[in-house]
């Protein structure tokens, strides 16, 4: 179970007092076992909610909760997978060394992490760059490596910050079916995205991010209705994200 | 096009190349002049040069060594005799360069070259010395330059056997130290301390020939001092000197004129010394001294 | 958690040691070398001493580019670039990032030393066999010494990079105070030791302000000059142990309490 319990969060740029909110009073909760997507514009918030969510950052107010205790202690971590967004790995090291620091990381024996790094390499399609170093990687490659560093521990949240970005339809493909695959191992995946299409298709939860703000929720009876074509999120997106922006430049 | 392009770069890089090379000799050529004529060069100041050498300091004594030892053998390439302001810049570098790294033995020996022969700057140069002296302490060469110094250029036969005995208590030094040593303190009419010194000589020594030639010099030396010891009893009590040695076995002040174990006879100098006519030296010895 | 610190640091080794500007520093290091092999002749008696001057300059210089480059480099690159977003969603602690961070900079500095090293001692054996001579005062065991105690500076300076990395935001501004520490560091002991004998014989008496900053700064900066055996093994001086002794645990001790510090500033930190 997550939740996040009115978090607000600002930036504060340089010594110059200018700020930007950019999560404004959020508050969500994801059961355990079920796929969430975070939709929204650019700069609506979203990487900054994951990061929240991952202890990089802090929120000013509110809480962020895993499983009823605060993420703030870290203990957590165990048993989460993280994939940034555009993902930077250490360029001089080889996908198997990367990979063999998170299992080592997280006290997995060697075998395990060869078992392990052989099965996502050829799930993600990259088990044929495994001997070479990541800074020869296409952006698309990056982002598989990245997915299998995420992968490795088999953690049982997985957060993806734009898993799809840069990959080619296959891979869009590929990362739907391990989404869906995760989704069947009973693991929570948090995942923002700006592919609609997908992410209607994969979650049973999402919410709509605009400006730092919540402003709309989806249940599992609304996504039901998208499937079945009654109602149609790109519509509805369109709908929220462009009637708040007329909201928010009126007053001002 | 492109083609076109960089072999248009290509003329132009090969048209500079030729004045490269004429202004590269002409700046060499300028700095060769500049550096004859420039009558010294530049020193920072010890205190100055140990914080800014940012702990490389036995680095930069080293280039500073190699700077003077080029500026002087520049001036002696060029025939040009060095003046007294640069050996006010060589006295300082060295200066600095011991600071730097007082354990660097080469400029000692610079200076002990240059400094004394040269410019007959021996104060200075023992001054230098004496740097060396305190952190090379278990170098027995610089105490005895000092030595040298004091006793062949200034004469200071006192300081000079000072410093040689100080150079002969020192490891390695050659076996014909000590009896130099002994020798100048005889002269520099101060018998009692080389008898010390030949005691404590003895004392730390091992080797059976040496033993031999210091015990031989140490009682020729301490019957002198007996009789310098006489003498002055007998010009304490009579307010005169004598006139001749045998003066002072006759009224009692000893027993009988000791013998001289080198062979020679015993006489005094005008200034009251005693002195042997042997010079304390075995016939058929062959030290150089 | 030793296994996290050190898969870390073996991370961050490796990255080290395959980054091209490393072999920058071996030339330029070996250029050294070179050049005291063709300038020993110049020395009238003394090559031991220049021999070993130059092996440790250069050793030691390379080690500044190694740490002032490569480790700068290193602890920045994760934050700028945000490959410490992935190694923060792995169960490190960031006291345990530090760490591993810091052996893994240890670790480059060891090997790329190491290397040098054996060079130097190639060199130094070489010079020795040209001019057998002169090389009275020479002791492999001082050398070895002043190696440990270069090596063990460098450590210190590590720690000083590490821990600007984790308060700063900037490689730029590591950089600059991670250098001024160093030569505060360096040249503190001769400025105090210069104003203490000027006081005792009264010639300029330095202001007490000036006195009581110097003193707290020789509390805050490491006395980098104490590990400085350069002249010591250029003439074989004898070494007094329990010196050496005193020296390497305090600077072992200014290490702990800074990295402390770092992991603690760390802590609070964010990473956006
Ligand atoms: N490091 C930062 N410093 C200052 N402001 C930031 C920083 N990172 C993000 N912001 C601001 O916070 C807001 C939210 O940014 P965030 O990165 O969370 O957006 P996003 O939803 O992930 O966008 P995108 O879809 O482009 O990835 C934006 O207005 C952005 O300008
Ligand atoms: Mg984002």
């Amino acid at each position: 179970m997550i939740v996040f319990r009115s978090v607000c969060k600002t930036y504060k740029l340089g010594l110059l007092k200018k700020t930007t909110l950019a999560v404004d009073d959020l508050s969500i909760s994801i059961p355990t076992g079920s796929v969430f997507g975070l939709v929204g514009p650019n700069g609506a918030g979203k990487s900054t909610t994951i990061r929240m969510l991952l202890n990089l950052i802090r929120p000013d107010r509110g809480e962020v909760l895993i499983d009823d205790s605060s993420v703030s202690d870290g203990s957590f971590l165990r048993d989460v997978g993280y994939l940034p967004e555009n993902p930077y790995l250490y360029d001089h090291l080889t996908l198997r060394e990367l990979l063999q620091f998170a299992g080592r990381s997280c006290g997995l024996s060697a075998t395990v992490i060869a078992q392990r790094t052989q099965e996502l390499t050829e799930q993600t399609g990259i088990a044929h760059a495994l001997k070479r170093r990541l800074r020869t990687f296409s952006k698309g490659m990056r982002q598989r490596a990245g997915l299998c560093f995420a992968l490795l521990h088999d953690p049982s949240l997985v957060i993806l910050d734009e898993p799809m970005s840069g990959l080619d339809p296959l891979g869009r493909k590929m990362v739907c079916d391990l989404i869906l695959d995760l989704k069947q191992q009973g693991k929570t995946v948090f995942f923002c995205s700006h592919i609609l299409s997908d992410t209607e298709r994969l979650c049973d939860q999402i919410a709509i991010l605009h400006q730092g703000r919540l402003v709309h929720e989806f249940d599992s009876d609304d996504l039901a209705e998208f499937r079945s074509g009654e109602r149609c999120l790109e519509d509805e997106f369109v709908a929220a994200v462009g009637q708040d922006t007329v909201q928010k430049e009126m007053p001002s | 096009m492109a083609g076109q392009r960089s072999k248009w770069l290509w003329l132009l890089i090969v048209l500079l190349l030729p004045v490269y090379a004429q202004l590269h000799t002409g700046s060499w050529a300028q700095r060769a002049e500049l550096r004859q004529s420039q009558s010294v060069g530049f020193l920072v100041p010890s205190q100055f040069s140990r914080v800014l050498a940012c702990g490389y300091k036995g680095l930069l004594a080293d280039y500073q060594f190699l700077r003077i030892l080029t500026f002087f053998g520049d001036r002696s390439l060029n025939q040009q005799p060095p003046t007294a302001e640069d050996w006010d810049y060589f006295r300082d570098s060295i200066d600095v360069i011991t600071d730097l790294d007082p354990w660097f033995y080469d400029p000692y020996v610079l200076t002990e070259g240059l400094l004394t022969w040269d410019a007959g700057r021996i104060e200075e140069a023992n001054a230098l010395l004496a740097k060396g002296v305190r952190y090379r302490t278990n170098d027995w060469r610089l105490p005895y330059y000092i030595g040298f110094n004091n006793f062949f250029f200034l004469k200071d036969h006192a300081a000079g056997a000072e410093y040689i005995m100080k150079a002969a208590r020192l490891p390695g030094s050659p076996s014909y130290l000590p009896t130099l040593a002994a020798r100048l303190a005889y002269y520099g009419g101060k018998s009692q301390t080389a008898v010390l010194f030949l005691k404590q000589m003895l004392a730390e020594n091992s080797d059976e020939r040496l033993a031999r030639r210091l015990q031989l010099r140490l009682l020729a030396l301490e019957r002198a001092a007996q009789i310098e010891d006489a003498l002055q009893c007998f010009r304490h009590d009579q307010q005169r000197d004598v006139v001749k040695l045998s003066e002072l076995v006759s009224s009692g002040y000893l027993e009988s004129l000791p013998e001289d174990p080198y062979g020679g006879r015993w006489g005094i100098l005008k200034n009251g010394r005693v002195f042997s006519t042997s010079k304390f030296v075995e016939k058929k010895k062959t030290d150089v001294e | 958690m030793m296994q996290r610190v050190w898969a870390l640091a073996l991370v961050t080794c490796k990255e080290g040691i395959r980054d091209r500007s490393l072999y920058g520093i071996f030339l330029f290091a070996l250029f050294v070398l070179g050049l005291n092999i063709a300038v020993a002749g110049f020395f009238m008696r003394d090559l031991g001493k220049v021999t070993v001057d130059m092996n440790l300059a250069a050793l030691s210089f390379a080690g500044l580019l190694l740490v002032f480059f490569i480790a700068i480099n290193l602890m920045a690159k994760d934050i700028d670039k945000k490959t410490i977003h992935l190694v923060l969603s792995k169960p490190f602690s960031r006291g345990e990032y530090i760490w591993g961070k810091y052996v893994g900079l240890l670790l480059v500095i060891l090997f790329a030393q190491a290397v040098l090293l054996l060079f130097s001692c190639a060199t130094i054996a070489s010079v020795h066999a040209m001019y057998p001579n002169y090389f009275a005062g020479f002791s492999w065991l001082v050398f070895f010494v002043a190696v440990f105690f270069v090596y063990l500076q460098q450590a210190l300076l590590c720690a000083i990079v590490v821990f600007f990395s984790a308060i700063t935001s900037t490689s730029f501004i590591t950089l600059i105070f991670s250098m001024a520490s160093y030569i505060v560091g360096i040249s503190l002991e001769e400025v105090v030791f210069y104003l203490r004998s000027q006081a005792a014989t009264q010639e300029v008496v330095a202001s007490a302000a000036l006195q009581r900053t110097l003193e707290v700064v020789s509390w805050l900066v490491p006395n980098f000059a104490a590990f400085d055996l350069k002249l010591e093994a250029a003439h074989g001086l004898a070494l007094d142990w329990t010196r050496l002794g005193v020296t390497c645990g305090y600077g072992v001790m200014y290490i702990v309490i800074l990295l402390l510090l770092a992991s603690l500033i760390f802590k609070r930190r964010e990473f956006n």
